[in-house]
């Protein structure tokens, strides 16, 4: 009995010696130096994967830049092709285990919550062309602080704002004399809040509720978002880094909540839910409203909703049916709002619109086994030409503020805009994902707000604006750091 | 085992020291050397990977990966799968040791009993006959283990670490015991949110099982009559439902009840209010019409399920229960029920889990909405769809794994009493 007990105690300690051993082995580590990456020596014969967006695939924009750069890099074999993933991708779950496109277009808060696990590369951005084209409001929302240290994460190819788009044939008659008291040739309906508020509330009334002025899906966080940092609310303070300060409700702005709710009195319970969003195309064509707010690059869905409607309606032939509707269809710029918070103030201080925007841009995955091949082509893709076909082929407001230039119009509006500070960037930082829900929640409760019962309302003054705000605030906070 | 410790000779003891020797002393030399071969593969994948990955699973790493320089370090996710393979393969390995003693034992007693070691293909026989069970269910245990077994252990070991929120890999992931557990149930706003949603979840299951269940049963009871005609025709109708994705049909409900569509339109043509069925005001009403889609979504299948019992009750009975004076409510209630429900407990019991767990209605008709009170959640969220906002919409993996958890043991303590307390189970025969 000893001698098989013996045994098995030493088959078993043969095995835990061994396990010991060479697991306490496993634990030892070099220390790994690291180098740059970005040597300026283009890697050959490689192929890089390119994550683009479904538009620029949808509007051949995505194949002629393949095109062009295989052509330009052929003679190093570098190949670039479709990452054949879904435009919103994510590298943090792929990348480390192998996966993911080597170089990535996305927003800049979808990208940069990618630098705490270090998934893109920082970039030597000064080495590239377009480098001192872009203006540094743009840079800055690629940029990090590590260490005391700045690193460039990303680099900018256009910018997202929201535009007013609204019908010129649907301006009322006599417009010049009644709705354009500086007399400046533009409509004080598309200037002024105040104006749009009121032209809307009489549209409704005129029509007993069949024609409509401004319409908006106001639970959207991103359009409604502006009307508070007008009024000097943000997102996160210390320039969007700090998660511990948010400030949905800072400043005044519970003024902007007012606007909010008071546009909501004044258009038809469509507002609440998604219903503008999904029906703005064809009721902004058929002339059931006047205006609504959105980004540039859906100008092109709108004129074909409204030159097909003119085709039916009036007959036209496709061209001057295009020509017709490309005439009537303007996008404008945001209209200023009252200093004082309430659009029945039709006389006083106005104050400048700030909107939530983006800056789309490119980014190379820390992944990549080409980081030169890589930022070959984001130098590519970001030169004079690619840019200019871009705006050309997707209606795009370019980074490039040569391109915004020489473009005129919207581009060079929505650069402006940047510079002037009328867009809020979305902070680069992952937290930016808890903030959208919250909001929306708010904002819908918002909208619904005039369309309860006169007792079941919640937001009738600043105060109770403010508590809404300030709830909106404590979410986001525990959504963060709760169970972080 | 004390016998075998007790009575085994030097062959058994050889083979207790290295596998398969006492085999080879007992000149069964196949099996010997598989038994050898099988020691020296567990010897060499210990010198490979396998110590190296059973450490990895309690330091879970220590090296953090710096991709910007190209430094590979531990990925600590790998490391605990790679971990739980390594104490998979031990196990299996430890099974493979005692099943190698027992073998060698078992033919000492055939040699003290007069007999002779077996051969090698009379042990091949016995596998495909006596033993034949074993032969054809290696390959599936084996694939049970990988690819069931380790994903369920590793989701349940997931729940004991903090990976999630801002520690995802390159970043380590560390154990940190019944951290999230104690979060679940004690943190201010956790807790009040996990309680109210496990209790409108059990009404949800309660209710929308019952309602698919007795409504399939009625429509098909109902399609079964004499009387009705066309019965073809109308049974066709809920399969067509039934055969729609759900999803479709649910986005289909969102906006029929929006603001923008159709039932809205008739109320406002009506000269009404347009309601706000599905928002964030309308708690009961969204989870009415929940209950309602999800029964227009699940009654078809419970229908057809009911057609094809009933189709086989015993006709007899109900003659003799006619006889005896009984109405219709009385034969359904003592003859069809008892007969229905025999034989749908098991279904019943797939259907209340899958209920528990059904994640699409919510998401698809009332999904995007956080309500006050609640934490990360709305009033009509189950718990499947907070573990989705925290898992996927906000990264926290470990806190989900541990919802994950308690929904497993719940679903599966349910099902377990019910099935062993129905007459399924005490009274099999009943109808055989």
């Amino acid at each position: 009995m000893t001698r098989n007990i013996t045994a098995l105690v030493a088959h078993a300690l043969i095995i835990a010696v061994l396990l010991t051993a060479l697991g306490v082995g496993s634990l030892a580590r070099d220390d790994a130096q690291g180098q740059t990456k970005f040597t300026g020596e283009l890697e050959r014969n490689v192929t890089l994967r390119i994550l683009e967006n479904d538009t620029a695939k949808e509007k051949g924009y995505f194949k002629e830049l393949l095109d062009a750069f295989n052509a330009a890099y052929a003679e190093y074999g570098i190949v670039a092709v479709d990452a054949n993933m879904d435009q919103y991708t994510d590298l943090e779950q792929d990348g480390p285990y192998g996966y993911g496109p080597d170089v990535l277009y996305q927003a800049n808060d979808a990208l940069m919550k990618y630098t705490d696990g270090k998934h893109i590369q920082p970039l030597p951005v000064e080495k590239l062309e377009c480098y001192e084209q872009i203006s540094q409001q743009a840079w800055d929302a690629y940029t990090v602080e590590y260490d005391g240290e700045e690193y460039v994460f990303g680099v900018p190819v256009n910018i997202q704002g929201p535009l007013l788009y609204y019908r010129k044939d649907l301006l009322p008659e006599g417009w010049q004399e009644n709705w354009d008291r500086e007399g400046d040739g533009v409509p004080d309906m598309v200037e002024y809040w105040t104006e749009l508020y009121a032209y809307s509330r009489l549209l409704r009334e005129e029509s007993g509720g069949a024609k409509l002025g401004y319409m908006k899906s106001l639970f959207d966080p991103y359009f409604s978002s502006g009307f508070l940092f007008s009024y000097g609310g943000y997102v996160f303070g210390e320039g969007g880094t700090d998660t511990g300060d948010i400030g949905f409700s800072a400043g005044e702005a519970r003024k902007g909540a007012r606007v909010l709710r008071q546009l909501a009195s004044a258009m038809n319970q469509d507002c609440i839910d998604d219903t503008v969003t999904v029906n703005a195309y064809s009721m902004l064509a058929n002339g059931t409203y006047f205006a609504t707010m959105t980004t540039p690059d859906v100008y092109t869905l709108f004129i074909d909703e409204l030159a097909k409607e003119y085709m039916r309606t009036d007959g036209l032939d496709e061209a001057d049916a295009y020509a017709r509707a490309e005439e009537n269809l303007v996008a404008a710029d945001i209209p200023k709002l009252p200093a004082s918070g309430d659009l029945e103030d039709r006389t006083g201080e106005t104050v400048e619109s700030v909107m939530m925007g983006g800056i789309n841009g490119y980014a190379i995955s820390a992944y990549t086994r080409a980081p030169n091949a890589a930022l070959a082509f984001v130098d590519f893709a970001t030169g004079y030409e690619m840019i200019s076909r871009r705006n050309e082929l997707l209606g795009i407001a370019p980074a490039r503020e040569d391109v915004a230039e020489k473009v005129g119009g919207l581009s060079e509006t929505i650069n402006a805009d940047l510079d002037a500070g009328r867009i809020a960037v979305m902070p680069s930082t992952r937290a930016v994902a808890q903030i959208w829900t919250p909001t929306q929640t708010f904002f819908s409760d918002l909208a619904k707000d005039p369309f309860r019962l006169p007792e079941e309302q919640k937001y009738l003054s600043l105060d109770e604006l403010q508590r809404g705000l300030e709830n909106v605030d404590a979410q986001i906070y525990s959504a963060i750091h709760t169970l972080n | 085992m004390r016998e075998l410790i007790k009575r085994a000779d030097g062959r058994v003891t050889a083979s207790m020291l290295v596998m398969g020797l006492g085999q080879l002393l007992y000149r069964q030399w196949a099996k010997g050397i598989m038994y050898l071969a099988v020691q020296a593969g567990y010897i060499i994948y210990l010198v490979t990977v396998g110590a190296r990955d059973l450490f990895g699973f309690f330091t879970l790493g220590s090296v953090e990966s710096n991709p910007w320089y190209g430094i590979e370090g531990d990925n600590s996710v790998i490391m605990l799968i790679m971990g739980v393979l390594a104490i998979i393969v031990t196990v299996l390995y430890i099974l493979v040791y005692i099943s190698n003693i027992k073998d060698v034992y078992a033919t000492q007693k055939r040699v003290e009993a007069g007999g002779r070691p077996k051969l090698f293909r009379e042990e091949l026989a016995e596998l495909l006959d006596a033993k034949f069970y074993r032969t054809v269910l290696f390959v599936p245990i084996l694939g049970v283990c990988v690819f069931n077994i380790l994903p369920v252990v590793f989701m349940i070991l997931v729940a004991f670490t903090n990976y999630g929120g801002d520690i995802v890999p390159p970043a380590l992931v560390d154990w940190v015991g019944f951290e999230n557990f104690k979060k679940i149930l004690a943190l201010g706003e956790f807790a009040p949110t996990f309680f109210k949603i496990l209790g409108w979840n059990f009404l949800w299951a309660i209710l929308s099982t019952a309602i698919n269940y007795f409504g399939g049963l009625s429509l098909a009871l109902l399609l079964n009559k004499k009387c009705v005609r066309g019965k073809v025709f109308w049974r066709a109708f809920p399969i067509l439902a039934y055969a729609i994705p759900g999803f479709i049909t649910l986005l289909g409900f969102k906006f029929m009840f929006s603001y923008g569509g159709p039932i809205n339109h008739y109320i406002t043509e009506a000269g009404r209010q347009a309601v706000g069925f599905l928002d964030l005001d309308a708690k009961w009403s969204a989870r009415v019409i929940g209950l309602l889609v999800n029964a227009w979504i699940s009654i078809p299948s419970s229908m057809l399920l009911a057609t094809g019992i009933l189709s086989n009750a015993e006709q007899s009975q109900y003659e003799a229960a006619r006889l005896d004076g009984a109405g219709a409510f009385q034969q359904f209630r003592h003859l069809t029920l008892p007969f229905v429900v025999f034989s749908t407990t098991p279904v019943l019991i797939s259907q209340f889990i899958g209920n528990f767990n059904n994640f699409g209605i919510f998401y698809f008709l009332r999904g995007g909405l956080y309500i006050d009170g609640y934490f990360l959640a709305s009033d009509t969220d189950l718990l499947i769809n907070w573990l989705y906002n925290l898992s996927i919409d906000n990264n926290y993996y470990a806190i989900g794994a541990a919802i994950s958890l308690i929904i497993f043991i719940i679903t599966s303590v349910i099902s377990l009493a019910v099935y062993v307390s129905s007459p399924a189970y005490r009274q099999e025969e009943t109808y055989k």
